[in-house]
């Protein structure tokens, strides 16, 4: 019996990526920034870290998600530098 | 007064035209009277759908130009005496109707009518802005595919900053391949979107032969997905039917009222 096409990696059913996708496609679409934007907006915020604490700017990271319903959450990360590095 | 309600997307191909035609239909069987509006200018095709395609000599273009009257331009559906369809335009383009002469139409047909239903185009530009400019709700429709919902997400945005409130129809749904693990199921189709479910149509094979015949399905018999229509045209109507399977939670609900969801800009 034919069980459905498995994501070879994950072993989740299409209907379970489906889902992961839509709601991370989602959460992007829903704070209507585009790519450009968002990289603008990483590289600012990386620069306003960097005036308080060491950081590499590279590494900071901006992800959006959506929570619960129709509730989506912006997160930034960035790893701090040793200071006597 | 009568209540309008549009029948929207986003994305093309999903069964808005085969709904509004269904759930006219089945809100006229009941005894409401009921208007049909294709909103779809230049692309018109709820006239075939009905079966009606050659009774048309006025549209809606010629009735938002005061070219005749909205009387003149109505058909009557021989096989219901309470329902009647204003065609679309298919020389014109969008832009040839602006939202106030939506509005004013629309209004006027109310206070005639119990239901106007307004098949909206595919898409989120004039045609849409046109289609949604006099509805007093929503009715959503998704397949559960990642790219209608997706294109439907963007649509619920757009009607929540125009304060249009609206529903849910997850179209197509097949319990066989939702089991087997390939297909979004209502539920998770609610639980992406946030919205209100109006209910979900089974994919049926009758829905093919019954559009091929000009004929709706809930006209033609009870297929699975005319039983379904027949079921949501009486929760539209404000009669207690079963409740779906699956809804929003309090907190989508909320969130959305209070205005705290995010609407694209």
């Amino acid at each position: 019996m034919w069980n459905g096409v498995k994501n070879f990696l994950s072993g989740k059913s299409s209907r379970e990526v489906a889902k992961g996708r839509l709601h991370l496609v989602l959460a992007h679409d829903r704070t209507g920034l585009e790519g450009g934007r968002l990289q603008e907006m990483r590289e600012e915020l990386a620069a306003v870290i960097a005036k308080y604490v060491p950081i590499d700017a590279e590494a900071v990271e901006i992800q959006i998600e959506t929570r619960s319903s129709r509730e989506t959450q912006l997160t930034v990360s960035s790893p701090i530098q040793p200071r006597n590095a | 007064m009568g209540r309008a309600i549009v029948i929207t997307s986003g994305k093309g191909g999903v069964g808005k035209t085969t709904t509004t035609a269904n759930l006219g239909t089945a809100l006229a069987q009941q005894g409401h009277s009921v208007v049909l509006i294709d909103a779809d200018i230049g692309l018109r095709n709820l006239d075939v759908v009905m079966g009606l395609e050659n009774r048309i000599v006025f549209h809606l273009v010629d009735v938002v130009r005061g070219r005749c009257p909205v009387a003149k331009a109505l058909i009557r559906d021989r096989r219901l005496e309470n329902l009647w369809m204003l065609p679309a335009s298919q020389t014109d383009d969008k832009d040839a109707v602006k939202p106030e002469d939506m509005t004013r139409l629309v209004e006027e047909l109310k206070s005639t009518h119990d239901f106007v239903l307004i098949d909206c185009p595919a898409g989120i530009e004039q045609g849409f802005k046109n289609a949604i400019a006099g509805a007093d709700e929503a009715v959503v429709v998704a397949t559960p595919e990642v790219s209608s919902i997706r294109d439907a997400d963007r649509v619920v945005g757009l009607l929540a900053a125009q304060d249009v409130p609206a529903r849910l129809i997850v179209n197509r749904i097949s319990a066989h391949l939702v089991k087997r693990g390939d297909m979004l199921s209502q539920a998770d189709v609610i639980e992406i979107l946030a919205l209100e479910m109006l209910g979900a149509i089974p994919l049926d094979d009758q829905i093919i032969a019954t559009t091929n015949n000009g004929m709706p399905a809930v006209l033609a018999g009870k297929s699975p997905a005319a039983r379904e229509f027949i079921r949501i045209a009486k929760r539209l109507a404000g009669q207690e039917t079963e409740v779906p399977a699956a809804s929003v939670g309090f907190f989508g609900r909320l969130t959305r009222a209070l205005g705290l969801a995010p609407s694209p800009a």
